[in-house]
């Protein structure tokens, strides 16, 4: 199934928390500001609805997105009031892919987890939790994974500042 | 361990553990005192600095806790801070084994946002040296696992074609590990005189060597005693976890990205049938344990030959890149491009915002993602067989850690 056709199905059967979709489309010749997008096209969700958005399209029949390929976390600018929540999904029976993309406010990132649709999701989760400080409520084991316990700060975020030290190693 | 979920152990003492043929084994019941046992950071047999923490009851493990990051090097914040080119010696980086598949990923990923066509001389060579890398990884993951489980020989017969592989692919872009020959628009320069008969004897003589390699150690007795029934993944474990690649197929799901999502040439190869997707039966034990793991790379190997020569078969003269801006600026927008790699689905997912450094640079890497399965798959298994589990996997750590 191509893209619309993803959509149109999410549509009909009402998946929850829907918002819209995004589409990529030619610059605008009149507008030289106007430069257009590129890539993928994506489905805009609600992210505290996120889980049972996830769940209501691994059990559809006709959609069955029943692998997470990857779940991650953008930050777009330091003006932006939003961190972006990317999940890409896949299909192995009827073979299409869909990205999926959550607007989430940095004064409280604070979502669900979707462990419990996914399993996959709980190292994902982990890794957007340290580097974007992302709270997932419900989540099973939310230590550190890459970074050490008692690191300082959320490093792919913009406005990080890389440390002067640490425990006496010096970062400059 | 600060994780609270308790484990069931998978095997039953008094049923037993069903053995490959039929019979059983029994265990005495000799309950000791939980011990925790830390397999690593430098353990030879976890393919890198990785550790697990193992919680083992006697010889039965009742918890597993991998803990990573000891290879971190932030491939994801360096792709926020270096240009669109200058980031494509980073992505050999993470998946070391298989360095060409990297570059391709990437390259594909950048040239989705960009909307270029490649040459098709380019694709070619694209195409054949991702194969001839995915030989060498799986030679690497066979050879290393037979090391792990206590098969020396077949390692060092393995590694003889490894190198050969390496040294073709010296003469095709100088580097024997980190190539970065594969760029955005095509690949680095055309292939040296020769070289593409070279590129035929090796697949001539891989094709014998690979018989003896399948004897001596995917149907060996002993290889077969250490794997077979061991690290069951069922096909719902599987999709749960989001695995892909050997480790999907060892559970039968019939799934292969270069068929089911055909991307650069695969197309034309899926139309002209040149390669098949080896799927796991559970031959030798239960349908998903390691066995079948290391059987579909065995075969996969042979399936990269049949791929190889259709290449040096149809390959023509011609350009090798297009015209690209040393500078690249790529429009805005956000594309994510999921591959075949040798361990599975390697995706890259890029956001541009129209500058010369891109916005977000996330790397989805499969040994990440393959990983995270072994919290479950090692309750219940015995401590010696926490080697042949991990070992199954097939991991990077420098993938799983970036």
């Amino acid at each position: 199934m191509n893209f619309q056709g993803i959509y149109d199905r999410i549509r009909s059967i009402q998946a929850p928390g829907v918002t819209g979709m995004d589409e990529p489309r030619e610059p605008n010749p009149q507008d030289k500001k106007d430069k257009g997008r590129s890539g993928d096209p994506y489905v805009l969700v609600d992210p505290q609805r996120l889980p049972e958005f996830l769940e209501c399209l691994r059990d559809d029949p006709s959609l069955k997105f029943e692998l997470m390929a990857d779940l991650t976390a953008t930050d777009p600018s330091k003006e932006d009031g939003y961190l972006w929540i990317n999940v890409q999904l896949l299909s192995l029976v009827r073979k299409h892919r869909l990205a999926v993309k959550c607007l989430l406010p940095k004064e409280n990132a604070v979502m669900p987890s979707s462990v419990s649709v996914h399993r996959g999701a709980q190292w994902a989760e982990r890794e957007c939790s340290e580097m974007y400080g992302i709270t997932f409520e419900g989540h099973p084991d939310p230590r550190n994974i890459l970074l050490p316990e008692d690191w300082i700060g959320h490093p792919l975020r913009k406005d990080y500042e890389f440390p002067e030290e640490y425990h006496g190693i010096s970062c400059k | 361990m600060s994780t609270t979920k308790t484990y069931e152990p998978s095997i039953s003492r008094t049923e037993g553990r069903p053995l490959a043929g039929g019979e059983r084994e029994y265990m005495i019941d000799v309950r000791t005192q939980d011990m925790e046992v830390n397999m690593g950071p430098q353990h030879p047999a976890t393919h890198g600095v990785m550790r697990v923490l193992v919680r083992a009851d006697g010889e039965l493990i009742t918890g597993a806790q991998p803990h990573l990051g000891y290879l971190h090097r932030c491939a994801e914040k360096i792709g926020e801070s270096v240009e669109w080119l200058q980031y494509l010696p980073y992505t050999d980086r993470y998946d070391y084994l298989a360095a060409m598949n990297n570059n391709l990923g990437y390259s594909m990923a950048v040239e989705k946002l960009m909307g270029i066509e490649i040459p098709r001389r380019a694709m070619m060579l694209r195409t054949l040296c991702a194969e001839l890398n995915r030989i060498g990884s799986h030679l690497i993951a066979i050879g290393t696992y037979g090391l792990d489980i206590g098969a020396f020989t077949p390692f060092l017969y393995m590694f003889r074609e490894r190198e050969w592989m390496m040294a073709l692919f010296e003469k095709i872009c100088g580097a024997r590990l980190t190539y970065s020959y594969i760029r955005i628009g095509g690949v680095f320069n055309d292939a040296p005189p020769g070289w593409l008969s070279e590129v035929e004897a090796f697949c001539d003589t891989f094709e014998v060597k690979w018989r003896e390699y399948y004897d001596l150690l995917i149907q060996n007795h002993i290889f077969v005693k250490r794997t077979a029934d061991i690290g069951v993944i069922t096909r719902e474990m599987a999709l749960d976890f989001g695995l892909t690649g050997p480790m999907l197929r060892g559970s039968a799901i019939d799934w292969d990205l270069r068929r089911d999502t055909p991307y650069e040439l695969y197309d034309e190869i899926c139309k002209d049938k040149a390669f098949e997707i080896p799927l796991a039966s559970g031959e030798k034990g239960t349908l998903g344990d390691c066995w079948d793991r290391a059987w579909v790379r065995a075969m996969e190997m042979m399936e990269s030959i049949k791929i190889v020569r259709w290449c040096l078969d149809k390959i023509e003269p011609g350009p090798v890149i297009g015209d690209i801006p040393k500078t690249l600026r790529i429009p805005p927008g956000e594309a994510y491009v999921g591959i075949e790699n040798p361990r599975g689905e390697l995706g890259h997912y890029v956001v541009s915002d129209g500058g010369k450094i891109a916005v977000r640079c996330r790397v989805r890497g499969p040994s990440f993602v393959n990983l995270a399965v072994l919290e479950e798959l090692m309750p219940g298994a015995l401590l010696a067989d926490t080697i042949a589990i991990i070992g199954s996997t097939d991991i990077v750590v420098g993938e799983t850690d970036r």
